[in-house]
């Protein structure tokens, strides 16, 4: 995104015990998320028990970062606190390739307003906000 | 088919004035909905022995007021000088407005209590430009730090989500939903109590609308309003030596539908969660989509109502956006759908505008838009994935 960095309002995450090393790892310019030891199910948002068997040792585990776009939304309304100032603005929610339905939500540039469509094949990045505030995106490959 | 079929009825309807510029706090139009809705069974205070609602205010950040912002149970047995010992109450924190109508039958058939109250009450909060996270220093905590960081956590992108991935699934175009938009609007401009009673729409007006979350324009959204409305539910037997005609409660159905935890809710959750839903819907019944003369479907978001159709078997799936064309769900169709105008046009009453509607329809009250002769009508609560219940109101017992 094009914002100043040092001026972003945007939200910040508030890392917890259980998505700290998501966030570590995002720093580190890595995407990774829980795996569940007993199934191989991939969860995110990272959870204490699996989704799917309820499995108790989950570690996380580097992604390929590629993906596809399930679907978008180019959102118009001024009321999303920290985007006041950037609507319209893109979010996308990739399905990345390890699981399907493994899930995460980015932004796309409002220049790729044209360019978005669902299916198209992302890969991740990283976006430094600041303040050591690195989140994950996806663009366009 | 359901032992309990036919052995409770709504009896009465009571509406406070659904408005933008509310002159009094909510619990006031709480009370004047109650009044309202007791009168109308023909009923004194006193005789309510149940109550029933579900209390919740939609909004991220939303404040807790009883009486400002949401209106409990408490406020009413301090507030409306009902029998002197309430024998029964529930306050119901999912599956929107017909699950309290559900528990207050299953009262009734265990004989709990003879007449409940039932109400919701809405409140519009003043625009506070913090969607999903609340007010102060911008941290999103829980599952909120994968979303508000990209600006996603507003209920009306979720929902603009899922339909561009439904678009993308079967093809189909924004005209599906200004087809049900517009009939919706028709129907409201029959409804004295709508919020857009006085204001016609053209295909011009829906196409012209400003964009909210792409592909969702402004008039895909419900119409956020404070208001209450409320109903009374008594037996059968009861109901039929009260002022109206009674509709029976056929059957019912609750979303219990198994799903992963995603980050988002998916347009396979909404029809999962739909089908779980209809499938006791109709069983409980013994009536399927093929014997409603009206379906009052949820449209909170313009598209939950193309989800409904087709989860509910109305249609297939994906034939939704060709059930809705040349006219087939107006008033003197196939299928009259939300024939109150719905959440889009009447205002956003969270399902219980379209339950009132339903019992409206079988007990010949539904003044202009009445659709002669209907016998059974089923009123759908919730956007499919989230939550939902649903209920059929039949003519004859």
């Amino acid at each position: 995104m094009s914002d100043d960095a040092t001026k972003s309002h945007k939200p910040v995450p508030a890392p917890d015990d259980l998505s700290r090393p998501f966030w570590d790892a995002a720093r580190a310019h890595r995407l990774a998320v829980q795996r569940c030891a007993a199934c191989g199910y991939y969860n995110h948002p990272p959870r204490n028990f699996c989704d799917a068997c309820l499995g108790r040792e989950l570690a996380f585990t580097p992604l390929s970062g590629r993906g596809a776009i399930y679907t978008f939304t180019v959102m118009h309304q001024r009321d999303v606190a920290g985007f006041e100032a950037d609507a319209p603005f893109i979010n996308i929610v990739v399905e990345l390739a390890e699981q399907p339905l493994l899930l995460m939500v980015a932004n796309l540039p409002i220049g790729e307003r044209d360019r978005v469509r669902v299916g198209a094949p992302v890969e991740v990045w990283f976006e430094e906000r600041g303040d050591g505030v690195v989140v994950p995106q996806f663009r366009i490959v | 088919m359901w032992h309990g079929r036919g052995k409770t009825a709504i009896a009465g309807i009571g509406y406070s004035e659904i408005t933008r510029r509310p002159q009094k706090p909510l619990g006031l139009l709480a009370v004047d909905a109650c009044r309202a809705a007791i009168a109308d069974a023909g009923l004194e205070p006193e005789r309510i022995d149940g109550l029933a609602t579900y209390p919740e205010s939609p909004f991220a950040g939303a404040g807790n007021r009883d009486g400002e912002d949401v209106v409990s149970v408490a406020f009413i047995l301090n507030h409306l000088g009902l029998a002197s010992d309430v024998r029964w109450y529930a306050q119901i924190e999912t599956g929107m407005i017909a699950s309290p109508v559900i528990e207050s039958v299953n009262a009734l058939l265990a004989g709990a209590c003879d007449y409940v109250l039932v109400w919701r009450a809405l409140h519009r909060p003043a625009p506070r430009g913090s969607a999903g996270v609340g007010r102060g220093a911008p941290r999103a905590a829980g599952d909120a730090q994968f979303i508000a960081p990209y600006g996603a956590a507003s209920i009306v992108q979720t929902h603009a989500l899922a339909w561009q991935r439904y678009m993308y699934r079967y093809g189909a175009t924004r005209e599906a939903l200004a087809a049900l938009a517009l009939n919706s609007r028709r129907n409201a401009n029959l409804n004295p109590r709508a919020f857009f009673y006085s204001t016609p729409m053209t295909r011009e007006d829906y196409f012209n609308a400003r964009p909210i979350a792409e592909p969702l324009c402004l008039f895909d959204c419900d119409v956020p309003v404070d208001g209450c409305v409320a109903l009374i539910i008594t037996t059968a037997e009861r109901a039929r030596d009260l002022r109206n005609p009674p509709a029976y409660l056929a059957g019912y159905g609750q979303n219990t539908a198994r799903r992963r935890t995603l980050l988002y809710y998916t347009l396979d959750d909404y029809m999962a969660c739909g089908g779980s839903l209809a499938r006791k819907l109709w069983s409980s019944a013994g009536l399927g989509p093929r014997d409603m003369d009206a379906a009052q479907l949820y449209d909170g978001f313009n598209p939950s109502t193309l989800y409904w159709l087709e989860a509910a078997g109305f249609c297939g799936a994906g034939e939704g956006a060709d059930f809705v064309r040349d006219g087939r769900i107006a008033l003197a169709g196939e299928l009259p759908i939300n024939t109150f105008g719905g959440s889009l046009s009447e205002g956003r009453m969270h399902g219980m505008g379209h339950i009132a509607e339903a019992v409206r329809q079988v007990t010949d009250r539904a003044e202009r838009r009445q659709i002669a002769g209907a016998s059974a009508v089923c009123a759908i609560d919730g956007s499919p994935m989230l939550r939902g219940s649903g209920i059929v109101v039949t003519r004859d017992p």
